[in-house]
């Protein structure tokens, strides 16, 4: 009787759990998303990672946002996209127009006086807006149409074709909300942006920071007011952000609706889990809705079993991010084409795209993205893995291999300096796609005799030490877009040591990635990105490897999830749950 | 004994202190600058949006200013040798960003996080809540196994290797290994669907009763709490376990034997207590685990605890962050120490008489 009774709290723990896993649930009224990471912070000025982006879009609204639909920047609070007009041969001006019917949460119209304060916000002193300030600053002057509050123009300093999408790709703050007595309207955007570090504080301007701050950088749901579709209801930091699609939305009575405004789901539910594993069974056991960025394996298995398959949807489309290997010319050993040339030929790229994406992806002749058939050079053939030729390579390239010690490929530099060709390879440390194909190329380098050594490096300590230049190869992630093509930050002369890691840039590379980001017209601009991806390959700064994929298993009762290669991958806002049969009575 | 009491809590205290004061130190010497990580990345073909160098530069200048990282470390610092001049030491005096942090630590701040701009307290206290009840539950569940365990052990019965070796080979498996081995029995559909797959952190419903609520955080916490406790078990009940074999000789437990007593008495009654005393240590040493919480189960399981935001502002270099999180853990590392030495005094008599 009496171990009876110590049994007894034990019984009733696991029936209370048992209970409570085996009690059925009616699917849930929000759209629950899987998400790896916490956005941080909500504070729109600050944006520091794809989550952040995400929320900001559902809370607040831009004046043109990416249609994933059909995959180009589309009007969203603005009324069409910006009309752009060149004075000179050094500005630009982008004539917007905003939608009559976009209103703040109590119904005041948003105005171009909202758009000025945000624009501003931008370059206040006192305020976390560094990084909007790199962004935004070649926009030098805002000017109000004084016949029509909703009309403005941006005045930016240069011409770029992708100002008219830049310019419109930052969320839209209220002036009331923050400044209501429109204090920061006597400070000029140029005055702001030319304002010296060291100039004593102002009064109004560190007011308006103090109470940016105590709104907008909170961690509870924000305070500020945004006049995007929904509202953040919960944020329970590290865990999960639920939001709530506004009763009243202006964007309900615009006709034909847009793509860019739709929001159907009435909850929206982002869960916090960091693990793949863990996020893969609480997919299957029907406690996540969307899975984007399924790991390749994960995704396999999946779509493998007979009982997942009938609960499960799943989308694959081609991703902008391309993963490259990249050579550090400034190194004597290095600073050859041949020699980076031969030492493409031991990538095997289609056997690591099997390996570490399962085929899935793209092989790539350059960084553009194959699927755009326009810009991408099909004329140039992909990078082959051939050892042999690899070593045949090296050969016209001066090197030489030494049969004795120290073994290995040697040649005479240009001033008579002993080369020996060593290689050290990084790459960032918690990436197993990565180790493999570092692996992969000292295997293949080892078949020639050349050393590699590999240095995974954490995640954080990698751009600072491939900036420093203290690397001959590295293995990285290029994440692009299908909107803008300016190689420049990346691939000019005039960035080495700051974006370009590599350190590579010619006079005819520097003047062919000038024309480019110039180039006015898509013909011209295709014709152009033909001649840099020949460029390119001839002097092989970088090995474009393959076009990672964007995979998702979600819910088979979900539609319109609208999957691409653009970041997030799927639009949340136009998911919609198909109604699940009622069982008959 | 007053005195004493006194000079071991300033040692804990000083001890905690320098603890904080070398990561504070060497965090900063990493090759990593915190400013750079609020900066758009600009080695991306994204990287039109990241400004020109200039505007670059700039922007890190304030971003610097603004977190406070353009101050000099240290009261003084090693100038390098140049052309013209030899190395020399130069003195900042107490505009230095230790002396700063130093100051608001006195009053109580630990500061801000640099990600967040939360308050470094509310963003421990937050972690706490979701580690303390986890690595609570964990430590008594593991502290009250290996007591039944190890007596039941110490007493022989026919399955003593089998246990032995059980208890061997399961502290031979890493964490992660025991946790993913849970999950994937217990929580997945392909095997025995019976527990959620993450952790504490399903969102509950605020209208939901007292006991739904409770049900649902026990049967959250069961995968976690269970992985903690298999892998923290072993290493208590077998050493545990051979303190208590080795008190069952002593003469005493001879003694009890000869007076009839059974040997589950024996252990319990006579042999327990002298073979606790070695495992003090053992116990005090969880208080620190207590408040670290344990990374890999707070990822695996989706928990928010100190493990994880630890981890997290250490990848990030979220400075205050991190050396608010050192010092509440070595604070209590030293506490632990202070703890083991107090109860041996107060335990062992021979301990008193020697101080």
């Amino acid at each position: 009787m009496k171990h009876y009774f110590r049994a007894l709290p034990l019984v009733a723990i696991t029936a209370i759990l048992l209970l409570n896993s085996c009690s059925s649930t009616p699917p849930p009224a929000a759209v629950r998303i899987r998400w790896a990471h916490d956005p941080e912070t909500l504070d729109p000025l600050i944006l520091p990672n794809q989550q952040a982006i995400d929320v900001i879009n559902l809370i607040y609204c831009s004046l043109l946002q990416v249609d994933f639909s059909r995959r180009e920047f589309s009007p969203l609070l603005a009324e069409a996209m910006p009309a752009v007009q060149h004075l000179g041969d050094s500005l630009t001006l982008l004539h917007y127009q905003l939608r009559p019917a976009a209103a703040w949460d109590g119904g005041q119209p948003v105005l171009a006086r909202d758009v000025d304060f945000t624009l501003k916000l931008m370059f206040c002193p006192g305020l976390p807006n560094e990084g909007a300030r790199t962004q935004y600053s070649f926009i030098r002057e805002f000017r109000i149409d004084a016949a029509d509050p909703r009309r403005f123009t941006l005045v930016c300093r240069g011409q770029a074709p992708e100002y008219a999408q830049a310019s419109g790709d930052f969320p839209i703050i209220s002036e009331a909300a923050l400044d209501p007595q429109g204090q920061l309207r006597r400070f000029s955007l140029a005055a702001l942006q030319n304002r010296a570090a060291d100039t004593p504080a102002d009064s109004t301007l560190a007011g308006l920071a103090r109470r940016y701050l105590t709104i907008a950088s909170g961690q509870g749901p924000t305070q500020l007011a945004g006049c995007g579709p929904y509202q953040l209801m919960t944020w329970e930091k590290d865990r999960f952000l639920r939001f709530q699609r506004k009763a009243q939305w202006w964007g309900n009575q615009v006709r034909p609706l847009p793509f860019v405004l739709q929001a159907r789901p009435k909850q929206l539910e982002f869960v916090i889990i960091p693990d793949d594993a863990t996020a893969t069974l609480a997919l299957q056991r029907g406690e996540l809705d969307v899975y984007p960025q399924v790991p390749a394996r994960e995704f396999a298995r999946l779509q493998q079993s007979a009982a997942t398959r009938k609960a499960l949807a799943f989308y694959t489309a081609a991703s902008y991010d391309v993963v490259t290997a990249g050579f550090n010319t400034r190194r004597p050993a290095l600073a050859d084409p041949a020699t980076r040339r031969a030492l493409s030929y031991l990538f095997d790229a289609g056997g690591l795209l099997k390996a570490t994406q399962l085929g899935q992806g793209r092989r790539t002749v350059g960084l553009i993205n194959p699927t755009d058939r326009a810009n991408y050079n099909n004329s140039l053939p992909l990078i082959p893995y051939d050892v042999a030729g690899a070593a045949a390579l090296l050969r016209r390239a001066g090197w030489q291999q030494q049969p004795s010690s120290p073994a290995g490929w040697q040649r005479r530099g240009r001033n008579d300096d002993l080369q020996q060709l060593t290689l050290r390879l990084r790459y960032r440390a918690d990436e197993a796609a990565f180790e493999t194909i570092a692996l992969q190329f000292r295997a293949a380098a080892a078949q020639l005799g050349i050393p590699v050594t590999l240095h995974p490096t954490e995640s954080s300590a990698l751009t600072p030490t491939l900036q420093s230049g203290d690397f001959d190869l590295y293995i990285r992630t290029l994440k692009g877009n299908p909107f803008i093509f300016n190689f420049a930050p990346i691939l000019h002369s005039q960035a080495v040591g700051k974006g370009n890691l590599t350190g590579y840039g010619t006079p005819t590379s520097d003047q062919l990635i000038e024309a480019v980001a110039a180039a006015d017209t898509p013909a011209r601009k295709a014709k152009l990105l033909h001649q840099l991806q020949a460029q390119l390959q001839a002097d092989m700064p970088l090995v474009p490897l393959f076009f990672l994929p964007t995979r998702i298993a979600a819910d088979r009762h979900l539609s319109g999830l609208h999957v691409t290669g653009l970041k997030p991958g799927y639009a949340a806002a136009a998911i919609d749950r198909v109604a699940q049969p009622q069982p008959a009575l | 004994m007053g005195k004493w009491l006194l000079i071991r809590l300033a040692q804990t205290g000083g001890g905690a202190w320098l603890l904080a004061s070398l990561v504070f130190l060497l965090s900063h010497q990493g090759p990593t600058d915190a400013a750079l990580l609020a900066l758009p990345d600009n080695t991306d073909l994204n990287a039109h949006t990241a400004g020109s160098a200039t505007e670059r530069d700039d922007a890190l200048h304030i971003v610097r200013h603004r977190l406070g990282l353009d101050l000099p470390l240290f009261y003084a610092s090693r100038v390098a040798a140049t052309t013209t001049k030899a190395a020399y030491w130069q003195w900042h005096g107490t505009s230095n960003q230790y002396h700063k942090w130093t100051a608001q630590l006195i009053h109580g701040k630990l500061g801000l996080s640099l990600r967040t701009g939360q308050p470094v307290a509310d963003r421990l206290r937050n972690a706490l809540t979701y580690t303390l009840p986890l690595t609570g539950l964990a430590i008594l569940l593991t502290i009250a196994t290996a007591l039944v365990l190890a007596q039941r052990l110490a007493a022989r019965p026919w399955w003593h290797r089998l246990g032995q070796s059980m208890l061997a080979g399961l502290q031979a498996l890493p964490l992660f290994i025991v946790a993913l081995i849970l999950l994937l029995m217990f929580a997945n559909p392909a095997v025995l669907n019976w527990l959620p797959a993450y952790g504490l952190s399903q969102p509950l419903k605020s209208n939901e009763s007292f006991w739904t609520q409770a049900a649902s955080f026990l049967s959250h916490a069961v995968l976690p709490v269970v992985s903690l406790t298999l892998t923290a078990l072993p290493a208590l009940t077998l050493q545990l376990e051979a303190a208590l074999e080795q008190e069952l000789r002593m003469g005493y437990a001879t003694t009890a034997r000869a007076k009839g007593l059974a040997e589950p008495r024996v252990i319990r009654q006579h042999a327990l207590r002298n073979a606790l005393l070695p495992m003090l240590t053992q116990f005090t040493e969880l208080l620190p685990a207590l408040v670290a919480g344990a990374v890999v189960v707070e990822v695996i399981f989706a928990v928010p605890g100190m493990g994880r935001l630890l981890a997290e502002a250490a990848a990030t270099r979220d400075y205050p962050v991190l050396i608010g999180g050192i010092l509440l853990i070595g604070t209590a590392r030293f506490l632990s120490l202070f703890l083991a030495d107090a109860l041996y005094s107060w335990a062992d008599p021979r301990i008193r008489w020697q101080q």
